[in-house]
């Protein structure tokens, strides 16, 4: 029995001893924590892979709904199909949702090979290594691109840099507004400064008195019209204000900024545009009924993006025909009438209200969508030459026509037809630090649920039954506690990132 | 001998609920005196063990040594060779992955993957998954092992009272009859153990590594850190805030829908088993058709419904008043009321089935024989219905008030999206499961989930095991019998 | 055939008696309160649904251009457009995907969950208190974060992207529910199985001769509730299906714009059809309970 009760004691010990032992795998994880990264664009280098007849290369390639849908996709694939049929390299659609997420899916193989998405999705790649860093000399749109461009997709990474993705199209919120709803004599009413453009596409408040007056002169018809909620579009109003997201250039998630400099005027100005629309601002009620509201007219003007320009002509040319117009006059006719501009610039103020004053040009936050590559793909040079294909002047040109994009290439900016005009004011814009891209730094995820809490907050004010929160005594935007809101959405993106000793 | 002192049946509520309470130190002294006795059989059982070892027959010891070896030793070929391929099975599969997987678990790998120059790299998660397996695959061999000493220990008994050993026919036979439970339980214990056991043991470790954010979104190396990821859970201060905020909301919200849903469906199918309703299979198809339709689906139509601009407040609007805001940011009570009366007509229609199901078995004589003693509809209800359907479905009970403890759906749907003032992360009307999911998925802090998740659960399972194991169901199974 | 006078003085007494069974008010109310209280819940719980199936007749993709409950305009074109617009939303594909699974899974999954339910309930064997607390209580691990887990495992066994790992899940998982089919099973008496028994029948006999039909009704539950659960489950089918071709209804109609309500509606509406047609098809068996026993009482 003693004897017994020895053996299983020492192998007891000896099992307690095993997980010590190898925990972690102490030592031996040091001999391979060292990878240099001397050989990473070899992969690049020499000819093209090739197929045989019986067993063809196939890419994966995930694009995004609306190329799909317009057809442009099929052209893509079929030119590209065609053009490198020698190799027997075949690119298909990887047919997956246009949202998913690399970092889940490549470890496994079931990612696609070449991926188009936004640009901060991309960059969240770079952090597990599951996007490869480009050859610049091999690419071909490199030196089209404009700075934004070159920077967005810019990683930094043990003191080296690298690029990471080819920006396709800038893409940033817009004001669309329906020419045919002016009144008739707005060159001479409403054209104060005579340049040709109505006041109402440059001046917020213009637009605001327009919007009230339009309201008042019919319950079911308002003037401009944007879900306040949704901080994508909300943000903009802020960083005219001198708010921006992380300091450092969006690098330093210490030092959050959406109360610096007059940003409470910014929220002021949501609260003022919260009055003037209806309760569908406060959640996604205006969001959803956009693209069909803005065509019956009940909305004179709304702020969308630049792929949903297809929806809105569509709708538009449903309602025209409807009313008697035949398809193709419809057609011609809705995109004679919706006309594209900026967002309008914002009173220095931060009154709506006032009838006179400086204005500030408005700041929006916007992306850059483009293409990269998986590291888990098995034909990189297949790859690199897609991308190739697929970022030439010829296709972004072609992009253009069937989505209306506006191309980051400097050289298919300039030629562009479809909405000519957006294009050019996004690349102006992008040049002149008008759009502030996305963040992609970790942590970045935080920002959107305390910033859609507080701008739900101040939607909601104007519609408060009780005591309304955001305005003094008087009836005006009370500053101070619009401020402190602020700061507090500060305070709660700062406890969501570092709460849990984030590195 | 005082009137007041003899009691016809049990003694007033209060006075069981003071017994109980006074009754609580010594129950804890019973406890732990029951488990000390427990202790200190221990030697003792192990002396028993290793006395039986030395004195058990050759067949017996064969067995110990060499699974299969007593079967053939009494000349049981059939089985003993099973046995033997079952154990050969399990050396090759510990050569070729198993010994690996099982090394690895205790280091979680050491080649750091690197995507960019084409290394794979060591998995961690998949390694401790893996290794976790080779565990379980092992207990089960254990068991098979066992099982095999025990089968050779009863044929030796079986042949010394003079039988003949019993051929491999005989053997079969019993699997289909005494031993009926073991053929018909294998499939699902192991289905079980791989498609949900071994998640929960994986998440349970994931507690204790430092699988979380930085670490996952760089794919690096997991690491074990022990208790670390607890320390941090309880030293955050406005957490613990939160944490018994929510908890509170989330256990009242718990038994309200649990009770509106299964006195809602016993109710409805009551009422739908009445002999005076003709064509029962119309009026039942109505809930069923509720039932039919996915959940997400209604709560987005629910959503819609009473959003800002939509119907109902469409309809506020039109009669003249101004319209509500049902889920917004200062509605805590509608949109708390409102997610309970969704909730039960997503669920009473499941409900109603389960009910009318149960009640099918419910001897109508009984009802008979009560209306002639004179009872009423409501005391038959009471005494007859009530602790038959309680009894049958008593784990069904806690199966949903635990489903409805953990209801993602409901709010996530409802009113995703919204930080409320004085908690962290988290609106008034979340449950514990949508903080977690905040916390945890949103950030990719999948090791503090699973803490938050194991604390979580400890909490009901207390409260859960504590019901059950009081209840009918549990201790007087025979009572239908 | 002539009825004897004896026979005509006790149909009369018959009739006599009957007339005592007059309409009393206290039935009428009961009837009046009975059938009122059935024609609200019906109501109640038919409304949201007629409500989508008038949404799915709508014109406009949007919801919001609804003039409170009520589309703007209608069309049929909706339907159509669902079977037949197939390039970005390929709906007959999911559903044929979804009814693959269900029906796989309801089956499989039942037979499991049958069976151990039975064998919890009737047998006796050492660790079966033990079995029956732990699998309380494993239930009550919020089921999320063992996803990861899940769509792991399943990369392992190469079953990502692939239906019949869906079935797998589904119907490897049914067994966790065996305590609502147990309940059952403990109410029914043991004079049925003892009777068999003398009779000479193995368990297992027992099993499929007895007690298959008298567990009727809970079976039809079982098959309704495991071929109801993949049309509604998106969670998992999102985690482990990855081609759009093999998406199932729910998580194609989670993937549709905010613009298609209409679409949705429509989906959604589809998708009730087969579990009603299950329903009406299955629910003669659930009443019927002891009759269909062997024991003369």
């Amino acid at each position: 029995m003693k004897k017994a009760k020895k053996i299983i004691s020492i192998a007891l010990c000896g099992l307690a001893a095993l997980p010590m032992i190898a925990c972690n795998g102490i030592g031996l994880r040091q001999k391979y924590a060292t990878q240099s990264l001397a050989a990473l664009y070899e992969k690049f280098d020499g000819d093209l892979e090739r197929g045989t007849a019986i067993k063809p290369i196939v890419l994966h390639v995930l694009e995004n709904d609306t190329a799909k849908q317009s057809g442009y996709l099929k052209y893509l694939l079929d030119g590209f199909n065609e053009k490198y049929k020698d190799y027997y390299i075949t690119a298909i659609d990887a047919n997956q949702d246009q949202f998913s997420n690399l970092a889940d899916d490549g470890p496994y193989g079931y990612g696609p090979d070449v991926l188009y998405q936004a640009n901060d999705i991309l960059m969240k790649y770079c952090a597990g290594k599951h996007i490869t860093p480009l050859p610049i000399e091999k690419l071909d749109a490199y030196d089209e691109l404009p700075e934004l461009a070159k920077n967005t997709y810019t990683y930094k990474y043990e003191s080296a840099e690298y690029f990471m993705g080819v920006g396709v199209n800038v893409q940033a919120p817009m004001m669309y507004y329906r020419k045919d709803l002016l009144p008739d004599d707005w060159q001479t009413t409403m054209d104060d400064n005579e340049n040709g453009i109505p006041d109402i596409a440059e001046d917020m408040r213009a637009l605001y008195r327009f919007g009230k007056a339009r309201h008042n002169a019919n319950k079911d018809e308002y003037g401009f019209m944007q879900s306040l909620f949704d901080p994508y579009f909300s943000c903009g109003y802020l960083f005219t204000y001198g708010a921006y997201v992380f300091g450092k250039n969006n690098t330093d998630t210490t030092d959050i900024g959406f109360d610096n400099g007059d940003a409470k005027k910014g929220a002021g100005v949501i609260l003022q545009l919260a009055e003037s629309m209806n309760s569908g601002c406060i959640d996604d009620g205006i969001t959803v009924a956009r693209e069909s509201e803005f065509a019956k007219g009940s909305y004179f003007a709304v702020n969308n993006t630049q792929d949903m320009y297809g929806t809105m002509i569509d709708e538009l040319t449903k309602v025209y025909n409807k009313n008697g117009m035949p398809i193709v006059a419809a057609r011609e006719a809705a995109m004679e009438n919706i006309v594209a501009t900026p967002i309008p610039s914002l009173p220095a103020s931060g009154d709506l209200s006032e009838t006179e004053g400086e204005l500030l040009p408005s700041i929006v936050m916007g992306g850059i969508n483009g293409y990269a590559i998986s590291s888990y793909t098995k034909y990189p040079k297949a790859s690199l030459a897609f991308l190739n294909y697929a970022t030439s002047f010829e296709m972004i040109v072609k992009r253009n026509e069937y989505l209306g994009i506006a191309p980051a290439r400097k050289d298919c900016n300039e030629v562009c037809t479809v909405q000519a005009d957006v294009a050019h004011s996004l690349y102006n814009m992008a040049e002149n630090k008008r759009i502030s891209i996305m963040p992609t730094v970790s942590g970045a995820d935080q920002i959107w649920t305390p910033l859609q809490t507080a701008f739900t907050d101040i939607a909601t004010d104007p519609y408060r039954t009780g005591e309304k929160q955001y305005y003094t005594a008087d009836g005006k935007c009370d500053y101070n506690k619009l401020d402190s809101l602020l700061k507090s959405v500060n305070e709660n993106i700062y406890n969501a990132i570092y709460s849990f000793g984030k590195k | 001998m005082n009137d007041t002192e003899i009691y016809h049946g049990k003694p007033p509520l209060g006075k069981r609920i003071g017994a109980y309470f006074a009754a609580i130190p010594k129950r804890f002294k019973n406890f732990w005196c029951s488990v000390g006795r427990k202790l200190k059989r221990i030697p003792q059982r192990i002396g028993d063990r290793g006395r039986y070892i030395k004195n058990a027959p050759k067949p017996v010891k064969a067995s110990m040594g060499l699974m299969g070896l007593g079967q053939l030793m009494q000349k049981q070929i059939v089985k003993g060779i099973l046995f033997l391929l079952i154990f050969a099975a399990y050396i090759v599969y510990m050569v070729l992955t198993g010994g690996k997987a099982m090394f690895n678990f205790f280091t979680l790998g050491v080649v750091p993957p690197n995507p960019w120059l084409g290394i794979k790299g060591d998995n961690s998660v998949v390694m401790m998954l893996l290794g976790t397996l080779a565990f379980i695959i092992t207990g089960f061999f254990i068991a098979v092992h066992l099982a095999n000493i025990r089968d050779a220990q009863r044929t030796f008994d079986f042949v010394a009272r003079g039988n003949k050993t019993p051929n491999f026919k005989q053997s079969m036979a019993s699997m289909f009859d005494k031993y009926f439970y073991i053929t018909a339980l294998v499939l699902p214990v192991v289905g079980v153990f791989v498609f949900n056991i071994l998640p929960i043991i994986f998440m349970i470790f994931l507690a204790f590594t430092d699988y979380s954010g930085q670490v996952v979104l760089s794919g690096a190396l997991v690491s074990w850190i022990g208790f670390d990821n607890f320390k941090q859970l309880f030293s955050v201060g406005l957490m613990g805030n939160t944490f018994f905020k929510i908890l509170g909301w989330n256990l009242l919200w718990a038994i309200m829908s649990t009770a509106l849903n299964y006195f809602g469906g016993l109710a409805i199918a009551l009422l739908l088993n009445k002999k005076i309703v003709k064509g029962k299979k119309i009026w039942r198809a109505f809930p069923v058709l509720a039932f039919a339709v996915p959940g997400f689906i209604t709560l987005l139509a629910f959503k819609f419904m009473f959003s800002n601009q939509g119907p109902i407040n469409y309809y506020i609007e039109q009669l003249g008043g101004t319209g509500k805001l049902f889920f917004g940011i200062d509605s805590k009570w509608s949109a708390r009321i409102i997610g309970w009366l969704v909730n039960a007509w997503l669920s009473i229609p499941s409900s109603m089935l389960l009910a009318t199901g149960i009640l099918a078995n419910l001897n109508p004589d009984l009802y008979e024989a009560a209306r002639i003693d004179g009872a009423s509809p409501w005391t038959q209800f009471i005494k007859i219905t009530l602790p038959f359907v309680i009894f049958a479905t008593t784990p069904v009970l806690i199966g949903q008030f635990m489903g409805n403890f953990n209801n993602f759906g409901v709010f996530y749907f409802l009113r995703g999206g919204i930080i409320c003032d004085g908690y962290f992360l988290a609106s008034d009307t979340d449950l514990l499961i949508n903080w977690l999911y905040s916390l945890s998925i949103d950030n990719k802090y999948y090791s503090l989930g699973a803490a938050i998740s194991i604390i979580i659960f400890i909490i009901a399972a207390i409260i859960s095991l504590a019901v059950y194991i009081k209840s009918p169901s549990y201790s007087k199974e025979d009572m239908y019998r | 055939m002539k009825i004897s006078k004896a026979d005509k003085i006790i149909n009369k007494q018959i009739k006599k008696s009957r007339v005592g069974r007059k309409v009393t008010p206290k039935k009428c109310a009961d009837y009046f309160f009975t059938y009122l209280a059935l024609i609200v819940i019906a109501v109640i719980f038919a409304f949201p649904v007629l409500w989508l199936i008038l949404a799915s007749f709508s014109e406009s993709g949007s919801m919001y251009t609804f003039k409170g409950f009520f589309p703007s305009s209608y069309s049929t074109e909706t339907f159509k457009k669902l079977f037949t617009d197939i390039e970005m939303y390929n709906y007959p594909r999911w559903f044929g995907n979804t009814l693959i699974i269900a029906v796989a899974s309801a089956v499989l999954g039942s037979l499991l969950v049958i069976l151990t339910a039975y064998v919890m309930s009737r047998f006796r064997f050492g660790s079966r208190k033990g079995i029956m607390k732990t699998t309380m209580v494993l239930g009550m691990f919020p089921s999320f974060m063992a996803m990861t887990a899940v769509y792991l495992l399943m990369t392992q066994f190469n079953m990502v992207d692939n239906l019949w790992g869906l079935v797998l899940i589904y119907s490897a998982g049914a067994p966790m529910g065996y305590l609502t089919q147990k309940g059952f099973f403990d109410t029914i008496s043991n004079s049925m199985y003892e009777a068999a028994r003398i009779d000479g029948a193995s368990n297992f006999k027992v099993f499929i001769r007895i007690t298959l039909p008298i567990a009727m009704p809970m079976i039809v539950y079982t098959l309704i509730t495991s071929f109801t659960w993949p049309w509604s489950d998106f969670i998992l089918p999102k985690l482990l299906l990855k081609n759009k071709d093999l998406y199932t209804v729910a998580v194609g109609l989670m993937s549709l714009g905010d613009t298609e309500f209409a679409r949705f509606a429509a989906g959604s509406v589809f998708i009730a059809v087969p579990i009603i047609i299950l329903y009406f098809c299955l629910v003669k068996y659930m009443v019927n309970g002891l009759t269909a026993g062997a024991v003369k009482e």
